[in-house]
């Protein structure tokens, strides 16, 4: 039907994620993708270019609604123009201040809430004086996920290399079906489900405390690895890993930080670790398409024991988890079962989520994002030197890393609300980080 | 079954998960050429193993093995059943 798109299971869990996270910090479940630029881009430009762009599309000024008369399932509801105007800012940094400015503002600008239920976008142009620039797109979990919102920039840039063309826009999805039958499927993978997660939650996992203060943001720590940094730890993975197994590396180098930093706090044994990794349900070629909304599933790991084993038998761990739980079919049956979690309102639904793990969700999350769906190395004129992303996330756990890889090169985005991590806790764990990512000598 | 015809399943298995036209899978490429990652190298374990009806885990198996799509079709040929 025209002005309306069924939200799937994954989408409503994402909508309840955003209502919980509105209740506990200063705003929703929102993200920000930043690209680190090697000039200074003309704002009048960016602006003009954007605000045409984002006429073109009208969801991007939708809202959550649900008519309990006729249909239960939810929806996005459409309007049938764009608008108000976007929202962008631009800020001015020194040639002279340093990664640790910018980073100061865009804390400030992905913490900062939308400014009503019907903005989902907000962009942000940071001046470096003569010789670089920042452009980031704050966005709405509920409209994108991280790889549609690359998706969806690597398609202004087209837009814009075009002229402003707006058949580049053509073929992008905007309804979907409402989801409301094959309930025995449903409820199939809803059993599914149950067992696994009765499975994971016989031990309650280990979590950081959470800050008591509400209307608090998140703080983030970058590390972005050179090309030559990158190459020795894709190395060094398949050397310990095998072939095409960096995400076991990484999270394995993960894991034992983290483990130093509980240690650090008196954690008791035996521990016991949950960290879930989402995944993207699209593949890569399907992104153009299901550019909006939510396509994540998750896969859980677990560490169990008097301690963490030595790296080998750490990574073997990870991946026979990784093989049991794609055998078993966990990340389809998650998405599918989610749709029996629509009946549910917001705040219920948020209750229920923290039921198993006696609310502890997870100790950490992770995400390794491999291929970027941003395709371009420049944009609006402007060299793209670095993409990375910054997630705030859901309370439990606050605390999160998450990896991608954007020209050779790899980054690391470590997330926690503020006041987690002492500042100290932070360096050290990037210092740990650093040495469990990087052989000890060059290969 | 023959090493061209397990070409063939393999090239379809890859389709389906990496959501590329089957036409243009090569088969002597390596397979992060073909945009698979750890996840979805995984599920091509799972794909291979429920088709043939082999077991990948616990078996011989070496990096070379999964390096290409022939590579590949030619250690299933010897482990059919």
């Amino acid at each position: 039907m025209k002005g309306k798109r069924y939200l799937s299971g994954s989408d409503w869990v994402i909508c309840t994620l955003d209502h919980t996270l509105k209740m506990s910090t200063c705003a929703g479940n929102m993200s920000q993708v930043v690209f680190m630029l090697d000039s200074p881009i003309d704002e009048a430009a960016v602006r003009h270019h954007l605000q045409n762009y984002v006429d073109h599309l009208p969801v991007a000024f939708g809202r959550v609604a649900r008519n309990y008369f006729f249909n239960l399932a939810p929806y996005w509801k459409i309007p049938e123009k764009a608008g108000p105007a976007i929202n962008l800012r631009v800020y001015h940094v020194d040639d002279s201040s340093g990664r640790e400015a910018v980073l100061n503002v865009l804390e400030q600008t992905v913490n900062r809430p939308f400014q009503n239920d019907n903005e989902h976008l907000a962009f942000h142009l940071i001046q470096g004086g003569s010789r670089q620039s920042w452009f980031a797109m704050t966005f709405d979990h509920r409209l994108l996920d991280a790889r549609g919102a690359e998706a969806f920039l690597n398609l202004f840039q087209q837009y814009w290399l075009e002229k402003g063309n707006p058949d580049v826009l053509d073929g992008i999805a905007l309804t979907a079906p409402s989801g409301l039958t094959n309930w025995k499927k449903k409820f199939s993978a809803g059993r599914n489900v149950n067992r696994t997660f009765i499975a994971l939650s016989r031990h309650t996992p280990e979590t950081l405390p959470v800050p008591v203060q509400k209307d608090t943001g998140f703080r983030f720590a970058l590390l972005a690895f050179g090309k030559q940094e990158t190459g020795r730890i894709y190395d060094a993975a398949y050397r310990e890993a095998g072939y095409l197994m960096e995400m076991p590396y990484l999270l394995s180098a993960v894991i034992l930080a983290m483990h130093e930093l509980f240690k650090k706090r008196g954690v008791e044994l035996p521990v016991h670790y949950l960290i879930p990794l989402s995944l993207d349900l699209r593949s890569a070629d399907d992104i153009r398409e299901e550019l909006f909304f939510n396509h994540v599933s998750y896969l859980f790991f677990q560490v169990h024991g008097e301690g963490v084993p030595e790296r080998g038998a750490l990574i073997q761990s990870i991946k026979e988890q990784m093989y049991e739980q794609v055998k078993s079919g966990l990340p389809a049956d998650l998405a599918e079962a989610s749709y029996l979690t629509r009946i549910a309102p917001l705040p219920v639904l948020g209750k229920l989520l923290h039921l198993p793990f006696k609310g502890k969700v997870a100790s950490f999350m992770f995400s390794h994002v491999g291929k970027s769906s941003y395709g371009y190395e420049e944009i609006m004129g402007g060299e793209v030197e670095n993409l990375f992303h910054m997630p705030r996330l859901p309370i439990p756990p606050g605390l999160g890393f998450f990896f991608n890889t954007f020209g050779g090169r790899l980054n690391l985005t470590v997330s926690s609300v503020s006041g987690m991590l002492h500042q100290e806790e932070i360096s050290a764990l990037e210092q740990g980080l650093r040495e469990g990512l990087l052989p000890s000598t060059p290969q | 079954m023959t090493t061209g015809e397990i070409e063939k399943k393999l090239i379809e298995g890859i389709a389906a998960i990496t959501g590329k036209d089957p036409s243009v899978i090569k088969t002597d490429v390596p397979f992060h050429t073909l945009g698979i990652d750890s996840l979805s190298f995984v599920e091509l374990l799972v794909f291979v193993e429920k088709t043939f009806t082999i077991q990948l885990i616990g078996t011989d198996l070496t990096k070379k093995d999964f390096e290409t799509v022939q590579a590949l079709a030619s250690f299933i040929s010897k482990n059919l059943p």
